[in-house]
């Protein structure tokens, strides 16, 4: 098996994380789209029963965004991709699928609405797959039993995730 | 509009018209765009015009078609002279600035603007007017103070539009004429290769033969800055004896 971590990079990505309970979530996440400057954006959930779910109820609240997840046809995820990546939609709510890193220039928001549960599944949604990664930030939603997870991830990557300040500076995820 | 009477929304409203840009898309444009006018009166339209050229225009270039077609759906004179005033304000201050000189990233930010003032007039068969930007001067002043690093790239993303544009598609007279200053300066000895590719590539786009162009005749009575200046090969070197 080959390992494409190697080629992924978390420069340029700000990483924070918010502490939150699940049932705080989706406010969470409406405050973010409320202050944040995004271009687009990918929102991860640990389950393909969790991304439908969340892509309908954000559907309902006036988010525009598709969604993506392992279990879909190849045909139908190309498809959905492709129109993401055309910004036919903003944003996209996502299973692990991304093996190899986001390599959309646009999207400058990436969050784990569902923290995973270890190093390398963040790696690939967080990591940028381009030599020169492009300016971005990750949000993620921790809940009291993704503590520990958080710890040891930041450890294992030996990366700093910050908590999320009431302001964040667009220069650091815009452009 | 001037920056000191304007009217900032307070934060819930911010915080939606942030949600509402954040989220807008073309199947959705016209709830979007109803939600928009709702939110926000008449004399808020100055601050809105401004973040949509500062914040989004000026950094999201793959969204212009999408923010142009925003505007078109609120569809208000008003609100669209205030975004057209707000790019030119934006504009100048960037070409004002000496960072456009050496940062990339402003550089971005203004070519990004070019792309977007193109879309706004050119597209719409609507003129640059000399007394909002003349594009002349900018072009010939950049090539004196060696600013056409930035400038030159800015100036191809305007005309852009004029390939598809019935009124300012060449040979209309005022494109004809910024592109004859063009070929002048391109015609230049030393001139670097990357503002002679932008040309290049801005003549191809509008199926036009650079060879074949007629040149101005602008440049005898201006003399370019000959220390430090990015534009030109030999200008690195301290300037030569004179002959």
């Amino acid at each position: 098996v080959i390992n494409l971590m190697e080629e992924l990079t978390l420069k340029g990505i700000t990483q924070y994380y918010a502490f939150v309970e699940e049932k705080q979530k989706v406010h969470c996440l409406n405050t973010l789209f409320s202050k944040l400057q995004i271009n687009q954006s990918i929102i991860f959930c640990n389950s393909v029963n969790r991304v439908e779910l969340l892509a309908k109820k954000i559907t309902e609240l006036g988010y525009s965004c598709f969604y993506i997840h392992a279990k879909m046809l190849q045909s139908h995820r190309n498809r959905v991709f492709h129109d993401f990546r055309n910004g036919a939609c903003r944003n996209l709510v996502s299973s692990d699928l991304f093996t190899r890193g986001i390599d959309i220039q646009s999207v400058n928001v990436v969050i784990n609405f569902d923290f995973p549960k270890n190093s390398e599944t963040y790696l690939h949604r967080v990591g940028r797959s381009g030599r020169f990664g492009h300016l971005g930030i990750s949000v993620n939603l921790i809940t009291y039993d993704d503590r520990f997870n958080l710890f040891r991830i930041e450890q294992e990557l030996g990366t700093e995730i910050q908590q999320i300040p009431p302001v964040i500076d667009p220069s650091v995820y815009c452009r | 509009a001037s920056n000191q009477n304007m009217s900032v929304p307070d934060t819930e409203t911010i915080d939606k018209v942030h949600f509402v840009v954040n989220n807008l898309s073309t199947q959705n444009m016209d709830d979007k765009a109803a939600e928009v006018k709702a939110r926000l009166g008449e004399h808020q339209w100055p601050w809105f015009a401004i973040y949509l050229v500062v914040k989004r225009a000026s950094i999201e270039p793959n969204f212009h078609a999408l923010y142009l077609g925003l505007l078109d759906a609120i569809n208000d004179k008003g609100l669209f002279r205030l975004v057209l005033d707000a790019s030119y304000n934006n504009i100048k201050t960037l070409l004002s600035s000496n960072k456009v000189k050496t940062n990339s990233g402003e550089r971005s930010l203004l070519k990004n603007l070019g792309s977007w003032l193109g879309q706004l007039t050119i597209s719409r068969n609507q003129p640059v007017l000399m007394r909002d930007l003349d594009l002349k001067g900018l072009i010939l002043e950049a090539y004196q103070t060696g600013h056409m690093i930035a400038v030159i790239p800015f100036i191809a993303k305007v005309l852009e539009p004029a390939k598809d544009s019935i009124i300012f598609k060449p040979p209309n007279p005022w494109t004809t004429n910024v592109l004859a200053l063009l070929k002048e300066i391109y015609s230049e000895r030393d001139l670097k290769l990357n503002l002679k590719f932008e040309m290049e590539r801005l003549f191809k786009h509008l199926d036009c033969e650079i060879k074949e162009w007629k040149c101005s005749n602008l440049l005898y009575a201006r003399q370019r800055e000959r220390a430090g200046n990015p534009d030109f090969v030999a200008d690195k070197n301290p300037p030569a004896m004179a002959p």
